[in-house]
């Protein structure tokens, strides 16, 4: 008799109507199996590049439109107001929460992290657009709240994707 | 807009028993029951209708890609046409805009659209929650820990700062979705629950707790849809019963990250493009006075806090009324507009591909009186769908109407 590896298990199932008489009768017998499947990719940035390399050098960079003068974080090579290719402008970095949620599970490519954590919406100084970004080291979670001032912060240690190192964390106030 | 004067109807449909894990069918065998229960419905010979569409979101869960071609294959179907269509969580209802755009335009007379989706158990739900963050921005927002729970988390507590919603308010949306789907015998979860016992279950991304969070399904749905004219010749129960019409379809979009929507309006608490979406359906179906004029309605909630939200986009009542109103009962089976009857995205369940066209369905058996009694809304006359993927990325409202 074969052995199939992949034989998760072969089983009897109930037609989940519980019809008289079942329709399907004939095809109750069933297996599973499993099957794996896991990828690499090789992923160019293009032309937002430039913003992860500063995260490096810790700076923090947006673009503006210069048809419109609104300030895209995060960058966009394109502002799509008016498809005009816009400029690299450096940001302070300082900016208030929103909004935010507090995540008791991470996904699986996130599982690094430890909960509960916080994503936070953040309007950047000099942004118009909101920034989502986990907030570090806010203490307790009951003093996480719109309008509270945080700044970007670097993170020095390695990082699996250039994006996370970078993170937000309570600053003294510019807006309360 | 000029539109051909072809009227487009729902000839009938059919939906499969939705479960966490239908460990007696792959996603080929689900879409293939729901088609023969559309059918047996429908009183129509599959080898006359014209056209096929496909709809379903996602090639990860069943790590298959074109599976049209083999649901078009497996139902019968070839060497006819047929078209995918995919729209995220909007999938389903956009497949039935297509379809009233193909008998519209002229294109076919009749037309099977057919889907289903394994999210249930194919993979760890740690797995459904990273395939379903890949469908927001990957490079962006995936990679800094946020899933959807947490977008529209983030999206809810910014309506409760503006308009003073509550947890409790939207726990009511839960707890009576859930109630409704006592009384559809497909839904996968339904359940008798208090206001309490769902601000007591587990948070998952706050404010959002597990009981406020939808399924993730097995299941398949399937509708033919065609002109007056060819359901009338092709179809052996089209005379025996009220005539539902897809009367209106309205689409509107928004940015695919939250952050980048402009405030005031839409900013983080409000959904642009239902309301886009609403806007034009409401034109072309003529109504004026949505919370009177409509009947019953099937809702994407696929959080209870974006029902909420939703109602006041959708203009079932003003801007921060959407709690209130649903704790008064507006929303409940015997309210004013009843929402979700069939338990929705909550109760029923969700395979993302089935999820518009099961909200159709729905529609469809009110319309005709044919729901079960303790959920059938009297004398339903017009009907609405509201779908949408990502955080109101993609937002389709579907109107239907019974004229006799």
């Amino acid at each position: 008799m074969a052995t199939v590896t992949s034989k998760l298990k072969q089983l009897t199932a109930p037609d989940p109507l519980a019809r008289m008489p079942d329709p399907w009768a004939d095809f109750r017998e069933i297996e599973i199996i499993q099957l794996e499947w896991s990828q690499t990719y090789r992923h160019s940035l293009g032309k937002y590049s430039r913003f992860f390399i500063e995260l490096e050098n810790k700076r923090f960079f947006a673009t503006r439109c210069p048809n419109c003068a609104k300030v895209w974080a995060p960058p966009r090579p394109v502002c799509p107001d008016n498809l005009t290719i816009t400029e690299w402008v450096e940001l302070s970095g300082r900016g208030y929460v929103v909004s935010f949620s507090v995540l008791h599970y991470a996904p699986a490519m996130a599982a690094s992290l430890k909960t509960p954590y916080v994503l936070a919406y953040v309007k950047l100084e000099g942004a118009d657009t909101l920034f989502a970004h986990l907030l570090k080291n806010y203490g307790e979670l009951s003093e996480v709240r719109h309008g509270m001032p945080v700044q970007v912060v670097y993170n020095d240690g390695p990082v699996d994707h250039p994006i996370l190192s970078m993170a937000f964390e309570p600053a003294e106030g510019i807006r309360d | 807009m000029a539109m051909l004067d072809r009227k487009v109807v729902l000839v009938g449909g059919g939906i499969t028993k939705f479960a966490a894990d239908r460990v007696d069918a792959s996603v080929r065998d689900l879409v293939v029951e729901a088609v023969m229960l559309t059918i047996e419905d429908a009183g129509v010979d599959l080898q006359s209708v014209e056209h096929g569409l496909t709809s379903y979101e996602s090639d990860h869960f069943n790590r298959q890609m074109t599976l049209g071609a083999i649901l078009h294959d497996h139902i019968g179907m070839v060497p006819k046409p047929n078209v995918r269509v995919e729209g995220g969580g909007a999938t389903g209802a956009l497949a039935l805009r297509t379809a009233f755009a193909y008998i519209k335009g002229g294109l076919c007379d009749s037309i099977i659209v057919y889907g289903g989706e394994t999210n249930g158990k194919s993979v760890t739900s740690d797995t459904a929650q990273q395939f379903f963050a890949l469908s927001s921005d990957a490079d962006w927002e995936m990679m800094v820990g946020g899933t959807y729970t947490a977008y529209y988390a983030a999206m809810i507590r910014e309506h409760m700062r503006l308009y003073g919603t509550t947890e409790r308010q939207f726990a009511h949306i839960s707890v009576k979705n859930r109630r409704n789907a006592h009384y559809n015998p497909i839904a996968q979860k339904p359940m008798d629950l208090t206001v309490d016992e769902v601000l007591a279950s587990a948070p998952v991304a706050e404010p959002y707790k597990l009981l406020d969070c939808s399924l993730l399904s097995d299941g398949a749905a399937a509708l033919i849809l065609a002109t007056e004219e060819w359901a009338a010749n092709h179809s052996t129960q089209w005379s025996r019963r009220p005539a539902v019409y897809f009367v209106a379809t309205g689409c509107g979009t928004d940015t695919m990250r939250l952050g980048d929507r402009p405030q005031p309006y839409p900013g983080l608490a409000h959904f642009r493009g239902k309301r886009e979406a609403a806007r034009q359906a409401y034109q072309m179906a003529g109504i004026t006075n949505p919370r009177r004029q409509i009947d019953v309605a099937e809702l994407y909630d696929s959080y209870s806090g974006v029902e909420l939200q939703a109602y006041e986009d959708l203009g079932f009542c003003d801007y921060g009324q959407g709690g209130p109103a649903a704790e008064r009962g507006v929303f409940d089976m015997g309210g004013e507009l009843p929402v979700n009857t069939s338990g929705g995205l909550l109760g029923r369940g969700a395979p993302v591909g089935a999820t518009g066209l099961a909200q159709a369905i729905e529609v469809m058996l009110q319309l005709r009186g044919e729901a079960d009694s303790r959920r059938q809304v009297p004398n339903a006359r017009c009907g609405l769908t509201d779908t949408h993927a990502g955080t109101g990325t993609h937002c389709v409202v579907n109107i239907f109407e019974r004229q006799d």
